[in-house]
C-alpha cells in the first residue's frame, strides 16, 4: 500500500487547511488517516480492487474537505456534531465503492483538476482512467450470451480475451470482425445502472444531515440531474447514435475522427466501434512531442468541441483524457460519447446570453445572465461578493474567446487562476446552478485541464469564428 | 399390459413437458399431480410410477437442466481459465440451462434444495446437489487450492450457490445481470477464503 500512503501525504499537501480552526493541517492528517486506515471494503475484500479503492479515497479525501468547508465557519458545537456526520458520511462512502461507477466518474473529474494537485499526482489519477478493475473472460462471455445468444469468438473472426483498456462502466477488448475490420469492443460491467441509482442514494442520505440549507432542493434538483446523466452512460444504444451522429460532421481533411459504429455488434451493453490507432494523452506526452505537435492536437481538440457545440448543440460533458486518441497519423480520436449533453432550447439560449455579453464586455448583461444562472431573478439578489466570484471565474472562462492570435493553454498562471476561483466558488457554497452550468464547468474544466497537460496553444478566437459561423442555420 | 420401454420414456418425457407448462402458467404451489397427468394424458395413479411427487417431478426438471448445463461447462472450458473464473463458467452455464424454468423455480429450489434436515428429503435434489459439488471439487483440486477443510469449503459454497440461486428466482433486472454481478462477487470471496492470502484469484489480468 505504499501508493496509497505517497497519496495521502500528497493530499495532506495540496488540501487547503482551515487557518482559523485548524491552521497547521494536524486535524485534517487526522482525517486523512482515518479515511487511509479505514478499508474501503472492496479493497480488503477483493485485491483485484485495489486500484478502484484507492480512487475512491481519494475522491473521499476531496469529498471530506469539502463537507469540512461548509462548516468551516460553524462554532464548535456544530462542528464536532458536523464531524460525527462527516465520519458516517465516509462509512457510507466506503460501501458505495463495491461496484464501479459513480465514484469513478467522480474520480475522473478529480483527476482532470491538475492543479489542485502536483503534476505528478495527476499522472497518477489520469493513468487510472485505464487501469480499472477487469471481467474475467467468463463474465465477458455471459455478457455476449445475454446480448447476442453467441460466444465472442464465434460472433468475431478473432476476439482479444485481455481488456486492452479499462471504460468507467466497464472494459474494452480488441477483436476483429469476419470482413477483416479490427474493432474495439466496449463491454458494460453487468448491473451497473443499480450500482449507481444506488450509490446516488447512498450519496443523498449521507448529504441530507450536512445540507439543510436554503440550497438544498437545488443539492437534489442537481444530484437527480447527475443520475440521470450516469444512467443515460449506460445506455451504449445511445451512445452509437450519438458517436454516428458526431461521425458526420467530421471530413476527412477536419483530422477529427469519430470511429464508425457497428451496429450488428452493438446492443445495450455492448458497443463495437472501429479501432483507431494510437495513444492517449500520457502516452503522447511521454514521447516528448515538439510544441508544434502539441498546438496540432490542441487545435484539433479547440475545432472538435466547437464543431460538436455548434453545429449539434452538444458539451462533451467527460472530457477526460482516455476519450481522446493522439492517431500516429496526426489526426484526433474522439471515442466516447457515453457523457454528452445535449443543450435544451433554454440552456442554449441562456448560454448564449452569457457567451455574447463575455464577448461584448457588457457587465451589466454579463451579471443578468449570470444570476440567471445561479437560480435568482436579478442580479441584486445576489450577495456582491457572490456575484463578483462567479463573474471572474466567467471572465477566465471567456479570456480565450476574446484573444487575438495564439492562446496558450499551458501557462501556469492562466490555469491555476481558474482553479483558485473555482476552489474559491466552492468555499463560499456558491454550488448553486442551472444543471447545465455543472455539465459547462465539468467540459470546460476538463478540456482546459487536458491542453494545459498538454501544453498546447491555438488560435481559439479564429476556431470560434469560424465554428461559429457553421451553427445550425436559425440558431442566433 | 406391458409397455415398451419406448413408450414409457415417451409417457415420462410428455409428463415433463406438461408439467413445465403447468408450473408455468399457475405457479408452483398452485399446479396439481392431476393437473399434470391429466394434461399428458395419463391416470394420475400411473404418472406416480414415473415421479412420485410434483417435488421430483420439478427437480428431475432441475437436474437435467443442470446435467446439461455441466455438459456446456466441459464444452466451455478452455483450460487457460484461472479458478474463480472457472467456477463462475460453471455456475453461469447451469443457470442458462436452468433459465427456462425461472419462472416456477422459486419454490422448487427451496423445499428440494434446502440445507436444513428434513423428513422427506427429495432425493433428486440431493443427487444435484451431490453432482454440483463434485464438479466444483474437481475444479478446486485442478487448481490446487487447500487451504481451508473440505466441509468447510464446501459448506461456504453451497450457502453462497443456494444464496444465488435464491436472488436468481427473483431477480428483475434484465437477463437476471444483478445476478451476474452477484455471482462475480459470490466466487471471488469464495476463492479468496479458500486459498487463505488471496494471493491468487486466478485472474490472468487483474494487474
Amino acid at each position: 500500500m505504499q501508493a496509497d500512503k505517497i497519496i495521502e501525504k500528497e493530499l495532506l499537501n495540496i488540501l487547503p487547511k482551515n487557518r482559523r480552526t485548524d491552521p497547521t493541517g494536524k486535524r485534517l492528517a487526522e482525517l486523512l488517516t482515518r479515511i487511509a486506515q479505514k478499508k474501503v471494503p472492496v479493497n480488503s475484500f477483493l485485491r483485484i480492487w485495489t486500484l478502484g479503492s484507492l480512487q475512491a479515497k481519494v475522491t473521499a479525501g476531496y469529498f471530506a474537505y469539502w463537507l469540512r468547508s461548509r462548516f468551516s465557519d460553524a462554532g464548535e458545537k456544530q462542528r464536532l456534531k458536523s464531524e460525527a456526520h462527516l465520519a458516517a458520511a465516509l462509512k457510507m462512502f466506503g460501501t458505495m465503492g463495491y461496484l464501479r461507477g459513480a465514484i469513478m466518474k467522480l474520480g475522473q473529474l478529480l483527476a482532470n483538476l491538475p492543479e489542485v494537485v502536483p503534476e505528478e499526482f495527476a499522472d497518477v489519477l489520469a493513468a487510472l482512467h485505464f487501469e480499472a478493475p477487469p471481467m474475467h473472460y467468463a463474465l465477458v462471455r455471459e455478457v455476449f450470451l445475454d446480448e447476442f445468444g453467441r460466444e465472442p469468438e464465434e460472433l468475431f473472426a478473432s476476439f482479444d480475451c485481455q481488456a486492452f483498456a479499462a471504460a468507467s462502466l466497464g472494459q474494452v477488448h480488441r477483436a476483429r470482425l469476419h470482413s477483416g475490420e479490427e474493432v474495439a469492443v466496449k463491454i458494460q460491467y453487468p448491473g451497473i445502472a443499480r450500482t449507481i441509482k444506488a450509490d446516488l442514494r447512498n450519496l443523498r442520505l449521507l448529504l441530507q444531515p450536512l445540507c439543510l440549507t436554503r440550497d438544498w432542493q437545488n443539492t437534489l434538483d442537481n444530484l437527480a440531474d447527475l443520475e440521470q446523466m450516469l444512467l443515460m452512460e449506460t445506455d451504449y444504444e445511445q451512445e452509437a447514435r450519438f458517436g454516428k451522429e458526431a461521425r458526420s460532421i467530421f471530413k476527412a481533411g477536419d483530422r477529427v475522427v469519430v470511429p464508425l459504429v457497428y451496429e450488428k455488434y452493438s446492443t445495450k451493453r455492448v458497443l463495437t466501434t472501429e479501432y483507431l490507432q494510437g495513444c492517449h494523452l500520457n502516452e503522447f506526452l511521454a514521447r516528448n512531442p515538439s510544441q508544434a505537435q502539441r498546438d496540432h492536437f490542441t487545435h484539433l481538440l479547440t475545432v472538435a468541441t466547437f464543431r460538436v457545440f455548434y453545429r449539434l448543440r452538444w458539451l462533451p460533458a467527460d472530457p477526460h483524457p482516455g476519450n481522446f486518441i493522439f492517431m500516429d497519423d496526426g489526426s484526433l480520436g474522439m471515442i466516447d460519447f457515453g457523457c454528452t449533453r445535449v443543450l435544451n432550447d433554454e440552456d442554449w439560449l441562456l448560454s448564449w446570453e452569457s457567451i455574447e455579453a463575455g464577448l461584448d464586455r457588457d457587465q451589466p448583461r454579463m451579471n443578468r445572465a449570470i444570476a440567471k444562472t445561479c437560480l435568482f431573478d436579478d442580479p441584486r439578489e445576489m450577495s456582491a461578493h457572490h456575484l463578483k466570484t462567479i463573474r471572474e471565474g466567467f471572465e477566465w472562462f471567456m479570456e480565450p474567446w476574446l484573444q487575438e492570435g495564439i492562446f496558450d493553454f499551458g501557462d501556469r498562471d492562466f490555469f491555476r487562476r481558474g482553479v483558485d476561483n473555482f476552489a474559491e466558488g466552492v468555499r463560499k457554497k456558491y454550488t448553486r446552478c442551472v444543471a447545465m452550468s455543472l455539465w459547462s464547468n465539468r467540459f470546460t474544466f476538463g478540456g482546459r485541464a487536458f491542453c494545459y497537460r498538454l501544453k498546447g496553444r491555438c488560435e481559439f478566437r479564429k476556431i470560434f469564428l469560424q465554428e461559429y459561423a457553421w451553427r445550425k442555420a436559425g440558431d442566433m | 399390459m406391458r409397455i415398451s420401454e419406448q413408450a414409457k420414456q415417451e409417457n415420462r418425457a410428455r409428463i415433463l413437458e406438461k408439467a413445465a407448462e403447468i408450473f408455468t402458467g399457475k405457479g408452483f404451489d398452485a399446479a396439481t399431480t392431476r393437473d399434470i397427468a391429466l394434461a399428458a394424458g395419463l391416470a394420475a395413479g400411473t404418472m406416480f410410477n414415473y415421479f412420485p411427487s410434483k417435488e421430483t417431478l420439478a427437480m428431475t426438471m432441475v437436474t437435467e437442466a443442470l446435467d446439461q448445463g455441466q455438459s456446456d461447462f466441459r464444452r466451455r472450458r478452455s483450460g487457460k481459465e484461472g479458478l474463480t473464473e472457472e467456477i463462475f463458467l460453471f455456475v453461469a452455464s447451469g443457470l442458462r440451462r436452468l433459465r427456462p424454468l425461472r419462472p416456477f423455480l422459486g419454490p422448487v429450489l427451496e423445499r428440494s434444495l434446502s440445507p436444513f434436515p428434513r423428513k422427506n428429503i427429495c432425493p433428486q435434489g440431493e443427487v444435484a446437489h451431490q453432482k454440483h459439488l463434485a464438479v466444483v471439487q474437481e475444479i478446486i483440486v485442478r487448481h490446487g487450492f487447500t487451504q481451508a477443510p473440505e466441509y468447510v469449503a464446501m459448506t461456504i459454497y453451497w450457502s453462497l450457490y443456494l444464496g444465488i440461486l435464491a436472488f436468481w428466482a427473483n431477480d428483475e433486472s434484465p437477463n437476471q445481470e444483478a445476478t451476474q454481478a452477484l455471482i462475480d462477487y459470490s466466487i471471488r470471496m469464495f476463492v479468496q477464503v479458500i486459498s487463505g492470502t488471496g494471493a491468487n484469484t486466478g485472474e490472468a489480468h487483474a494487474g
